[in-house]
């Protein structure tokens, strides 16, 4: 049995079988002091210690989300998957002819990044190969399970879309493709739900403000990738060219709203202002902006194409460090006690959900009690 | 004894908190012998009551042991003589410390009426540096645990349905499904669940299913010296909590109060099937003043996203139809 001398037992003597008996501990590997991710995201973050209320030694309150990057990345690339679905689903009704190849490029772009969805979500697993219990039960309260039933459910529609019309089948093709495009709003703001669906105080704090961000983030994703395809003509140049201009003003804009929900508590919004989250919300922001006035820059029909790739390229990595920045900055909110104790304290606990605070004191004193 | 009040009941005391506690002792009498079959079904849980909390930690020892838990590093935190800090995936029950100013809410002193002959001190014995009624300095302790809320964060989002509710109420992780998406962590508003990364699935405190199932009470509440946690059908508990905070009242601790009883006084959970007696603020404790299941604030970010996907839908066909007379 593994793990006899984390367990201080000698499995001569003992018999395994606790409930915590098949845990398994890295036994043996004793070159680092603290073995794994150990235990050093539970400890007191330095930078959140200091003023601002009473805490239990700075120790969190809450156990940091322990996603890795894959996770945030899994967030970019979902939503290029939503908005090429999208864009394929609603070329094809209004022009099937006339918008062939931007209907061909978007459904290979929604099938691709659907796979590699699927495989970005199962590398995060702690136990990649029990996958498949993902659908295991449908739980409409777990934003994760819906988001994997959508995910499960248009990864082969948008694939099929893609590779089915070059083997012949164009119309299966073409009923695949608006299945994936029904099933695409959803798979691009999930992610945004299923944030909120944490305790981590500034993913609750924007509960309301982060899908939007996500959807405008995922539609600057996508016009900035279909704009990466070396050789366009006018119209589809156009398309994405608006599409873009639109996404990135609701991606700025939302941004605003996010850190504004974010702000209301001063501790909760710390992480979008400082460290490395902080510079990671600052790229986003500039380069989204910078990608928005590139694209509106007048320019001769030769400069098209570079002023074309160099949007998109910025427009790129906004989306990407938008992503992370909502990530890291979650994360590192978890580490910072007060952040959570100052926002229930203010009433964004149980009391603006539930309308009643809970109870802090004796005779009925409750959190928001002054 | 003239000292009182004392944190210990005295001679006379005993009588009415032995009477008080008539429903834990059958309880426990039961849980002590073991059926050798499982508990009834029903609301179990425990009411872990702070103010005789001693700071020995047997809890801690006696969960690992039966769990048979792994060691999760040896790490000296600094600050007091808690050097776990945290629940975590194989720490199920924690003791916290807290060093703080002034005196302890019952006043610091134990009656040590029960000493007979030589023993017998000359002097209330304090709980604290000072002698003189509690000093300005005093400890807190609260042995933690996962609190297996009413309406649980990690179970209402966990999406292999590898959390269940059992017979007991209880919030159970089971670990042959469960498969490390790591959804509960920052699920849970209390901070209890974690993954360990060798492992890579999420564990927690069982509330001792197998004991349970086994007639036994969960090993922490069976090694506890003190009945600081005790362990029995929540509506008992609650019954004794209330009598215990009335007791502490009459005797002039008044900052005595109960933590997550019931739904009324914990909306965001609708209640802890294991729940605190505690002398002051929950933040002292590391406890969230006013923690909610996540998923009850879910619905407005639905709402929120299916308004932002119907957007991008309109976005995409704005962006196609004005396009319609661009050159080709």
């Amino acid at each position: 049995m593994s793990g006899s001398q984390d367990r201080h037992v000698d499995p001569e003597r003992a018999l395994l079988s606790g409930e915590g008996a098949g845990q398994r501990t890295g036994e043996g590997d004793h070159r680092f002091p603290v073995r794994g991710h150990g235990t050093e995201h539970r400890r007191p973050d330095e930078a959140a210690a200091g003023d601002g209320g009473t805490t239990y030694y700075d120790q969190p309150l809450l156990k940091e989300p322990i996603w890795i990057w894959s996770v945030p990345a899994y967030f970019y690339v979902g939503g290029v998957t939503s908005g090429a679905a999208i864009v394929g689903a609603v070329a094809q009704l209004v022009d099937r002819q006339g918008l062939d190849r931007l209907i061909r490029r978007s459904r290979w772009l929604a099938g691709g990044g659907a796979a590699v969805s699927t495989v970005l979500l199962i590398i995060d697993l702690g136990r990649p190969a029990r996958f498949l219990n993902m659908l295991r039960v449908f739980r409409p309260s777990s934003a994760m399970s819906v988001g994997s039933w959508t995910l499960a459910a248009m990864a082969p529609a948008a694939g099929a879309s893609a590779v089915l019309p070059a083997v012949g089948a164009r119309r299966l093709g073409d009923a695949a493709g608006l299945g994936a495009g029904a099933l695409a709003p959803v798979l691009g703001t999930y992610t945004a739900v299923l944030l909120s669906d944490t305790a981590v105080p500034l993913w609750q704090a924007t509960r309301t403000s982060l899908p939007r961000f996500f959807a405008a983030s995922a539609t600057v994703a996508t016009a900035s990738a279909l704009e990466l395809f070396p050789t366009v003509d006018a119209r589809e140049e156009a398309i994405t060219r608006h599409l873009g201009m639109v996404a990135k003003v609701a991606d700025l804009v939302c941004g605003e709203q996010v850190q504004h929900q974010a702000d209301e508590v001063a501790r909760v919004g710390r992480p979008l202002h400082e460290g490395a989250s902080g510079a990671l919300w600052r790229t986003a922001k500039l380069s989204t902006a910078a990608s928005l006035a590139v694209s509106l820059v007048p320019v001769p029909a030769r400069w098209r194409a570079a002023r074309r790739i160099l949007s998109a390229v910025l427009g790129t990595l906004g989306s990407l460090a938008g992503r992370f920045a909502v990530f890291h900055a979650g994360k590192r909110s978890t580490r910072d006690p007060r952040a959570s104790f100052a926002q229930q304290r203010a009433g964004r606990g149980a009391a603006g959900v539930d309308g009643r605070a809970g109870v802090t004191g004796p005779g009925g004193q409750r959190a928001t009690d002054a | 004894m003239s000292v009182s009040p004392g944190i210990m009941p005295t001679s006379d005391e005993s009588a009415e908190l032995r009477a008080g506690s008539e429903l834990a002792r059958d309880h426990r009498g039961e849980f002590d012998r073991g059926h050798g079959h499982a508990l009834p079904a029903g609301a179990k849980g425990f009411f872990t009551d702070t103010t005789v909390c001693i700071g020995c930690k047997a809890c801690e020892v006696a969960c690992k042991q039966w769990n048979q838990l792994p060691d999760d590093g040896f790490v000296f935190t600094g600050t007091s003589y808690d050097n776990t800090g945290d629940l975590g995936s194989s720490t199920w029950r924690h003791v916290a410390f807290i060093e703080r100013p002034g005196a302890h809410p019952t006043t610091g002193f134990a009656d040590m009426s029960w000493f007979e002959g030589d023993d017998a001190p000359s002097a209330p014995v304090a709980f604290g540096p000072d002698p003189q009624g509690g000093g300005d300095f005093s400890w807190l302790m609260l042995s933690d645990v996962c609190k297996h809320c009413v309406h649980a964060g990690c179970l209402d989002v966990c999406p292999t349905g590898a959390i269940i509710r059992t017979e007991y109420e209880s919030v159970y992780i089971q670990p042959d499904v469960c498969n490390g998406c790591g959804m509960c962590v920052p699920a849970c508003p209390f901070g209890v669940v974690d993954r360990r990364e060798e492992d890579g699935r999420a564990w927690k405190c069982t509330l001792c299913y197998d004991r349970q199932r086994d007639g036994l009470e969960p090993a922490c509440a069976k090694a506890c010296p003190t009945d600081s946690i005790v362990f029995g059908d929540i509506d008992d508990l609650r019954a004794i909590a209330e009598e215990r905070v009335a007791t502490l009242h009459e005797r002039g601790v008044d900052s005595a109060y109960l933590y997550g009883a019931d739904a009324a006084s914990q909306p965001g959970t609708q209640g802890l099937n294991a729940f605190f007696l505690l002398t002051d603020a929950p933040e002292v404790y590391n406890l969230p003043p006013d923690p909610v299941d996540p998923t009850h604030a879910v619905g407005a970010a639905w709402r929120s996203a299916l308004v932002a996907g119907a957007a991008m839908v309109v976005a995409v066909a704005g962006a196609v139809l004005s396009a319609a007379g661009a050159r080709r």
